[in-house]
């Protein structure tokens, strides 16, 4: 199980997390969250896509490279990098996700249900394989001494509480819009969505590619977090750890996703003092999680007896 | 010639792993992705069962059984071993999802979670390093035999043996003996099946049970014939056994055993200056076939439901 260990950042202490903000695991949780969004987003159309892991790994490959090898962009001898030129690479690296979603996604999207999931596990290995093998990306150790653009590991809180608040403000958006309302049809029945007129192609393909800029971006935001990034970033397993994200959060409404990513994210972490059981327990709630929780924790009869805001009929 | 047969070789043990994926498949239309993590259970069995011993780093260091079976009996028992473990993931992943009438997308987390388990549990006891057979393991077998002018590595040819064997008695217990019919029935209605008196969860039981079975031996011929590289090590040739499983079908076993074959023979044909493009050949051709034909190269054509 790989996880996105923030090695270079100060240990987690002896008792888990008593200082959650310096060691960036708070950071490593909101990475877990925006990824449980990205997974979301084609799952609210009612496409089972495991992509997200190759798009964070396409982002975060294309983040390492420019900024470690396009002098413009203005990384200093001392690791430092300035703010704009990370900012440009998230939006650079959203792009090429993006881009590259839409390309694949006129090939897969023609296919359904669990096909449509093994297609993009083959995505997710194909990627990972690329980066592997692929001259210019550093092999099985990949890139390292990311330059910086935060001094510490917590400055990265900002971009990515952010990103998160800029991806949960475009979900929450996205309910309310044609788009949005089109994919909840989608997933409540194609067949009769494709009767109403829906165009259920395009509409699935936005969600593909609005999954993957956001998982190109987090890529990016990760690769300069991180300091270095190789193939081992987006895996297959990765790919079902994200599916969890959303699965135990609950995949009614972006707040299940997010919620999933920031425990399960924490959790490997939390459980650190237990050793090397802590990967079984990890399996253990990954196991058990669903069973006792089919419906994850945020469910839309739990959000109306939180906000007091009536959601749509739950079914 | 050894080329080709590495390539068949390895297409075998694919083969295996696939058929047990379509076991599962047919039955529950489910994929059970603990598969993979049963396929190391199965290396690692045989492994101690042979009298392997765990190195330092695991949890039991040193430890080993006080018994060094054959190689026979010891991949037999794995197998059993890894069966038994897989009605164990059913029962903890499966089971109770069906009771509850849960989405079927869960099962696809619970079963990487009960792998997660596995894979971790084993790492736990074992240790992440790698561990190779003791040399003269196959007594009695030289270690290369020459067969028409060229040199074979003879375990190969054992494992494609093997492998033949457990693909021929599971087709003919498929489609001749009365449980075969039975798990058939249930694969082709569950409803039907269970008016007609076949009791559907023994036969998932089975299925389970069946598809354990194939993985151990699966992980116990590689680890024979290559190395244990690690409790992870599984988990590459479930993966490779899910590409197998679409590339020929999902739910049809002669698919699942020819696109075995034809993944282990394109692998085999990869140059070796290329080989480390070989890992995503597999999920290349996958993608080529899904885009070509979304129902796999032997598999039916899907019917869409109105």
């Amino acid at each position: 199980m790989e996880r996105h260990a923030a090695e270079r950042h100060a240990p987690v202490s002896r008792w888990g997390c008593t200082n959650v903000i310096d060691n960036g695991l708070l950071v490593q949780m909101l990475i877990g969250a925006l990824l449980g969004v990205s997974v979301y987003l084609p799952l609210a159309a009612g496409q089972l896509s495991l992509a997200t892991p190759a798009f964070y790994a396409v982002g975060g490959t294309l983040a390492a490279l420019l900024s470690t090898r396009w002098a413009a962009l203005g990384a200093g001898a001392d690791g430092s990098f300035p703010l704009p030129s990370f900012l440009l690479e998230l939006l650079l690296a959203g792009a090429l996700a993006g881009l590259l979603a839409l390309l694949v996604g006129r090939l897969v999207l023609r296919l359904q249900g669990i096909y449509l999931a093994i297609a993009t596990i083959a995505l997710v290995e194909i990627v990972r394989v690329a980066i592997l093998n692929l001259p210019f990306t550093g092999g099985a150790i990949g890139i390292f001494a990311i330059p910086q653009p935060f001094a510490t590991a917590s400055g990265y809180l900002v971009p990515a509480l952010a990103l998160l608040a800029l991806a949960g403000w475009g979900c929450q958006r996205l309910e309310g819009m044609p788009l949005g309302r089109a994919m909840a049809a989608i997933r409540d029945d194609e067949l009769a969505a494709r009767c109403m007129g829906i165009d259920t192609t395009a509409t699935r393909l936005s969600a593909f590619v609005l999954s993957a800029v956001l998982a190109g971006s987090t890529g990016a935001l990760a690769a300069h977090f991180l300091n270095t990034w190789n193939a081992r970033q987006g895996s297959f397993d990765a790919s079902i750890t994200t599916l969890a994200f959303v699965i135990l959060g609950g995949s009614r409404s972006w707040l299940g996703p997010v919620v999933g990513g920031l425990l399960l994210t924490a959790l490997p972490e939390l459980l650190r003092p237990v050793g090397d059981v802590r990967l079984v327990l990890f399996g253990l709630v990954i196991l058990l999680g669903p069973v006792f929780f089919p419906r994850g924790l945020i469910t839309p009869g739990l959000l109306e007896r939180i906000g007091g805001r009536r959601q749509e009929a739950p079914r | 010639m050894q080329t080709l047969l590495n390539g068949a070789a390895a297409g075998g043990v694919y083969a295996l792993v696939a058929l047990g994926y379509t076991l599962v498949f047919s039955v529950l239309g489910v994929i059970n992705f603990a598969q993979g993590a049963l396929f190391s259970l199965g290396g690692y069995l045989t492994f101690l069962l042979m009298g392997g011993r765990i190195s330092a780093n695991g949890g039991l260091p040193g430890w080993g059984l006080p018994l060094a079976l054959p190689f026979a009996p010891a991949l037999l028992l794995a197998a059993m071993g890894a069966a038994l473990a897989s009605l164990l993931v059913e029962r903890l992943a499966f089971a109770p999802l069906r009771q509850r009438n849960a989405e079927p997308l869960l099962s696809l987390i619970t079963s990487l979670g009960a792998g997660l388990v596995l894979v971790n549990l084993l790492q736990l006891l074992m240790g992440a390093e790698g561990y190779a057979f003791p040399a003269g393991t196959l007594t009695g077998l030289p270690a290369a035999i020459s067969l028409g002018g060229a040199r074979i590595r003879s375990v190969q040819v054992l494992l494609l043996v093997i492998c033949a064997a457990a693909v021929l008695l599971l087709t003919l217990w498929l489609e001749r003996s009365r449980g075969g019919r039975a798990l058939r029935a249930v694969a082709e209605d569950p409803t039907t099946a269970r008016l007609l008196g076949i009791d559907s969860d023994a036969m998932v039981r089975l299925a389970f049970l069946l598809s354990g079975a194939l993985a151990g031996l699966g992980g116990g011929l590689v680890g024979v014939s290559v190395s244990l590289p690690g409790p992870y090590f599984g988990i590459g040739y479930g993966l490779k056994g899910l590409a197998v499983l679409v590339l020929g079908g999902l739910g049809s076993v002669p698919g699942a055993i020819a696109g075995g074959l034809l993944m282990g023979l394109a692998e085999a044909l990869v140059p070796a200056d290329a080989s480390g493009w070989r890992d995503a050949l597999a999920f290349a051709i996958l993608f080529a076939v899904l885009l070509l034909r979304p129902s796999g190269l032997l598999g039916r054509r899907l019917v869409e439901k109105v």
